[in-house]
């Protein structure tokens, strides 16, 4: 009974261990994707004026206005503080021009917003009374906006990264799912070394590839091309996508071919009734892995591109060139990270399988 | 007529023979032209200097900066220590986890987080968060750990304290792939193998040495050789924390100066460079193949 | 249906590896044929080669008299059940079913018919329009079953189709397979390591070993005239019991002098054992062919080592001179281990081998 009891207890001790370290480790991959998340929603002022800096960015700001001989003067509440500190131009008067240039300087560093004909009612209340404090919803996605709008290209860029991450998929799953197939339903001489080699491609630095590739582009009229691109970013996924298939392959038992070939279709019939749709989940995430890996790639990208730079080179462009504006550069990034974190989560439940495991 | 049908199925064995050449062709072609063609072309041009004359004298450059073998051995202690211990966590947390659990879909969803990722994000990620006054000494002070006078420098440490910064920063981007690729290849060999381990009286240990890690072979050698390559190829993380030249590695001494330094002299070094890099990355996989002795299994299997 | 002729088959994987070196075999019409041999003789290499999944190295394929050798499996009307049932799980049992018929470019509602109709008669009428993944082993079984009948070959291929199933629906299944055998009237092949499966099953019986035939025959003829001694103890259970003799000839006598007992043999009915005067021959004993005497009539008495009851029979082991021997006693005889017991043996039914080739010396008056 005594032994029945400790056993249980050691049992639940050991699930709950196993457990603890689970979330410890969830835990530390996701605070620190929790603070790109939430700098990105951060107005300049909450960035660069509170100390310690506030962990989630607040969906509101606090403002006063005052009056003293010299004239108004404008307050944000600082939560560090725990008081309000003066914001802005330290002076200013009702006339439209500073209440013009107050009203931008409110949005564009405490992204808020707020009409000049506003600002004037609450400078009419100071005059009457003595001070007005008033309240304005955050803006959460100005950052957004702004990155948006400041980064030359930015929409372009994204264009020009989706045409490449669809042209690589392409070319890489074609090509290498071919060859996926060739390893995995046949034996034939070099057939390990081959397969070990492909890997080997990667160990040519991509920026290093790029640099002659510029050379070849052009003379074939694809340099700053999407197209040139996502042919370099191929030699990359070409062999990350025959291994995938390979694997995704050698799940399906070959017999499945047979019996298809013995009741009444060709090789290639039963590939396409049979191993095709059966392989289709694996393959979908071999695509989704080689569109991470266009859409994230950077260096080769700036090395092949001028005037039609991909998402990721005008992020690495503004992180690299400006310091500071870290709020623009994370929402930047976030925006560059947001559909590679979705096609994870599509691709999460193939992955293993990918891999020559089975479904989790 | 019996020659002739014997030869008609030569023929159709020989076309049969083929498919697999056919089907691997096209890698073949494209690897070719997209790949050794460039490579060569690289390789022939870190040959020449400006004026089209075949030389040494960019490797000469390269071999008298000392920054190149300052960038060697801060590359080499880089992959090193990120590979070994990588790889340690990995495996370890791949063990631990291979089981159903509650939520493991869940929990591989978020360990998939870092390797989606871009590279600029993950740089944007630290440089803000490492920074003097950054989320991690925010975090810190506000749950009062720290205060003012005592938050930490982690990016202004020395050398030392920056190449570990940077091993820690590629774990967390890392740890998670390694063990996916890992947890796929535990969940291949199957519970039963480990079972008949068991039953036969093996201890855990036992069974992780004898039976476990040796049919995880190459699984673990597919991992090891791309972590390897892209682990000697490390750069992005250290420029968008340090800008260039503060921690020099190799990759980030291509790229400095392929891109930052703008003159074609500078491009032929970077050139250069990463030929030597490409010999270094090759070297190192080839040395892992040696000494795990994947080459042997290969030959025998060919045999 | 269809008469199959295989004409010097073989088969070659590499330089040294044979699937199969030598085949040949003639099949009539309605005719269900079980290959057996132990794992690694050849048998699936053989159905592969038939099937045309396989290329072959050498011989020829004859199905009706028509060379096939080198037709492409889709055109040769057979059909195929695979060990592994090899059913498409992302087609409905149905789907799987019609596979074959669609591309056949057969009239819709024919198909339906025809779907049902051998759906019904492998019992999974109700099944048509669940997956595979949704159905037992059994029912897997019979769905593949379903497919490779619906097609209405020529010639109906079975390679292991019942090693999955467990011990229970296997022996249920022989029978279904049988009934369905005498109503289509396929001409069938059927592959097999379990003797008791080819034996309960086939009209001809083809014994492999290593690549090649050892035996063509029905049931009884490899059971009662084993052609060597490989096929003497890999049919029956318990199989044959050997004893290595010396036959001596001289009065007019056979003597077969083993080291634990002597033989006697009347020379009439043994006169082939003449020539083997003063050599060592093999005699093989079915277990049921030792029997037990009282002692003054036994040939040698030994005491039980273990007794095995069977329920309708019991198998009886005696240790004599560090072999082995089983035979089999009714479920009456009252055995116990330790006692001493007289045996002899039923000699009509004796099996004599050559005991350097194995194969067997063949009497004039065998029992039929
Ligand atoms: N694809 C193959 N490549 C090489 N050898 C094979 C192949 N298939 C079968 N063999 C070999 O051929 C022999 C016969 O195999 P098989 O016909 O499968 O035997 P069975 O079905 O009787 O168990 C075995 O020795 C096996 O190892
Ligand atoms: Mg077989």
């Amino acid at each position: 009974m005594a032994n029945v009891l400790k056993r249980q207890i050691r049992r639940s001790a050991k699930k709950t261990s196993l457990y603890i370290i689970l979330v410890g480790i969830a835990c530390i991959i996701i605070f620190p994707v929790f603070f790109l998340f939430s700098f990105s929603f951060m107005s300049d002022y909450e960035t660069y004026s509170e100390w310690p800096k506030p962990l989630v960015p607040s969906f509101k700001a606090h403002f006063m206005i005052d009056k003293d001989v010299e004239g108004y003067h404008l307050f944000i509440f600082n939560k560090s503080e725990d008081d309000f500190m003066p914001f802005g131009p330290l002076v200013f008067t009702n006339n439209e021009k500073d209440v013009d240039n107050l009203r931008k300087f409110i949005k564009l560093q405490s992204n808020c917003k707020i009409s000049s004909q506003q600002i004037v009612e609450y400078l009419e209340v100071v005059d009457s009374d003595s001070r007005v404090e008033f309240t304005i919803r955050k803006d959460l996605l100005a950052n957004y906006i702004l990155f948006f709008q400041v980064v030359n290209g930015a929409p372009k860029a994204v264009l020009n990264s989706l045409m490449v991450a669809g042209a690589t998929i392409l070319i890489s799953l074609t090509i290498g799912g071919m060859g996926g197939y060739a390893f995995a339903r046949y034996f034939f001489k070099g057939k390990n070394i081959l397969k070990l080699s492909v890997l080997f491609v990667r160990m040519f630095p991509a920026v290093s590839l790029a640099i002659p590739m510029v050379i070849i582009l052009a003379k074939m009229g694809l340099y700053d091309q999407p197209l040139g691109l996502s042919l370099v970013y191929s030699v990359g996924q070409i062999s990350m996508s025959i291994w995938i298939t390979a694997s995704v392959f050698m799940s399906i038992p070959v017999s499945l071919e047979e019996a298809a070939m013995i009741f009444g279709t060709t090789k290639v019939g039963a590939f396409w009734h049979i191993t095709l749709p059966l392989a289709l989940p694996g393959l979908a995430a071999c695509a989704m892995y080689s569109f991470i890996g266009s859409w994230n790639e950077v260096i080769a990208a700036v090395v092949l591109t001028q005037f039609n730079p991909t998402f990721p080179v005008i992020v690495y462009k503004a992180l690299v060139g400006s310091q500071g504006q870290i709020n623009l550069i994370t929402a930047g990034s976030v925006a560059q990270a947001v559909p590679a974190i979705i096609f994870t989560l599509i691709i999460r439940k193939y992955i293993i399988q990918m891999w020559g495991g089975v479904k989790v | 007529m019996t020659i002739t049908k014997s030869q008609l199925s030569l023929s159709r064995e020989t076309r049969k023979k083929m498919v697999p050449y056919l089907l691997i062709a096209p890698v073949v072609i494209y690897y070719s032209m997209f790949w050794l063609f460039p490579v060569i072309n690289a390789v022939s041009e870190s040959f020449k200097n400006v004026d089209g004359v075949w030389t040494f004298s960019n490797y000469i450059h390269i071999f008298k900066d000392p920054v190149f073998y300052t960038a060697l051995s801060n590359t080499a202690f880089l992959v090193i220590f990120s590979v070994t211990i990588e790889f340690l966590l990995a495996f370890g947390l791949a063990l631990l986890i291979n089981k159903k659990f509650k939520g493991s879909s869940i929990f591989l969803f978020l360990a998939m987080i870092p390797m989606a990722l871009p590279a600029v994000a993950v740089g944007a990620m630290w440089s803000s968060g490492l920074a003097t006054r950054g989320w991690l000494n925010s975090f810190l002070m506000t749950f009062g750990f720290i205060d003012d006078a005592s938050k930490f420098l982690f990016l202004a440490g020395g050398k030392m304290s920056t190449l570990w910064l940077i091993i820690i920063i590629d774990a967390w981007t890392v740890i998670p792939f390694v063990m996916i690729i890992l947890l796929a290849g535990l969940q291949g060999i199957g519970e039963d193998v480990r079972e008949a381990g068991a039953i036969f009286g093996g201890t855990k240990f036992q069974i992780l040495r004898k039976i476990t890690i040796p049919m995880l072979k190459p699984t673990i050698t597919t991992a090891m050789i791309l972590r390897i390559i892209s682990a000697i190829q490390i750069w992005l993380i250290i420029v968008m924390l340090f800008g260039f030249n503060r921690l020099p590695v190799l990759l980030e001494q291509v790229v400095l100066n392929y891109d930052q330094l703008g003159a074609e002299y500078f491009e032929r070094i970077g050139l250069a460079l990463s030929v030597l890099v490409a010999i270094i990355v090759s070297a190192a996989a080839i040395l892992y193949l040696k000494v795990s002795g994947s080459f042997e299994k290969e030959e025998k299997e060919n045999g | 249906m269809a008469t199959l002729e295989l004409v010097d088959l073989a088969k070659r994987f590499s330089k040294k590896v044979w699937g199969v070196k030598k085949m040949d075999l003639e099949v009539n019409e309605k005719e269900f044929i079980v290959l057996l041999g132990p794992s690694g003789c050849g048998k699936t290499t053989t159905m592969r080669m038939i099937a045309g999944l396989e290329e072959v190295t050498r011989g020829t394929i004859l199905l009706d008299g028509n060379d096939i050798t080198d037709i492409p499996s889709r055109n040769r009307g057979i059909s195929m059940v695979f060990q592994n049932y090899a059913i498409w799980p992302h087609m409905s049992v149905y789907e799987n079913i019609a596979f074959s018929l669609k591309l056949k470019k057969m009239p819709a509602a024919e198909i339906k018919q025809r779907v049902q109709e051998t759906a019904d008669m492998v019992k999974i009428g109700e099944l048509l329009k669940r997956l595979p993944g949704q159905l037992s082993g059994g029912q897997q079984q019979r769905v593949a079953l379903a497919r490779a009948l619906a097609v209405r070959p020529r010639l109906f291929l079975m390679d292991e189709p019942l090693s999955n199933l467990d011990a229970k629906l296997r022996v249920i299944m022989r029978t279904e397979l049988k009934a369905i055998h005498q109503k289509t009237e396929a001409t069938s092949i059927f592959v097999t390591h379990d003797q008791s499966e080819a034996m309960s099953m086939a009209d001809r019986i083809v014994i492999m070993k290593d690549g090649v035939i050892v035996q063509i025959g029905t049931p009884d003829d490899v059971y009662f005239r084993s052609a060597n001694m490989f096929v003497a103890g890999f049919i029956g259970t318990p199989p044959s019991n050997f004893f290595t003799v010396k036959c001596i000839y001289n009065n007019d006598k056979i003597a077969l002098e083993h080291s634990q007992f002597t033989l006697d043999l009347d020379p009439k009915g043994f006169e082939e054992l003449k020539e083997y005067n003063g050599k060592e021959i093999v005699i093989g004993a079915r277990p049921e062919d030792l029997l037990v005497v009282p002692d003054s009539e036994a040939v040698f008495t030994e005491e039980i080592l273990v007794v095995e009851p069977q329920g309708s029979h019991q198998v009886v082991a005696l240790n004599l001179s560090e072999t082995i021997v089983k035979m089999i006693v009714s479920a009456e005889a009252k055995v116990k281990p330790g006692d001493n017991i007289g045996l002899n043996f039923n000699r009509k039914r004796l099996h004599f081998f050559n005991k350097e080739t194995e194969d067997r010396i063949h009497l004039k008056n065998e029992v039929e």
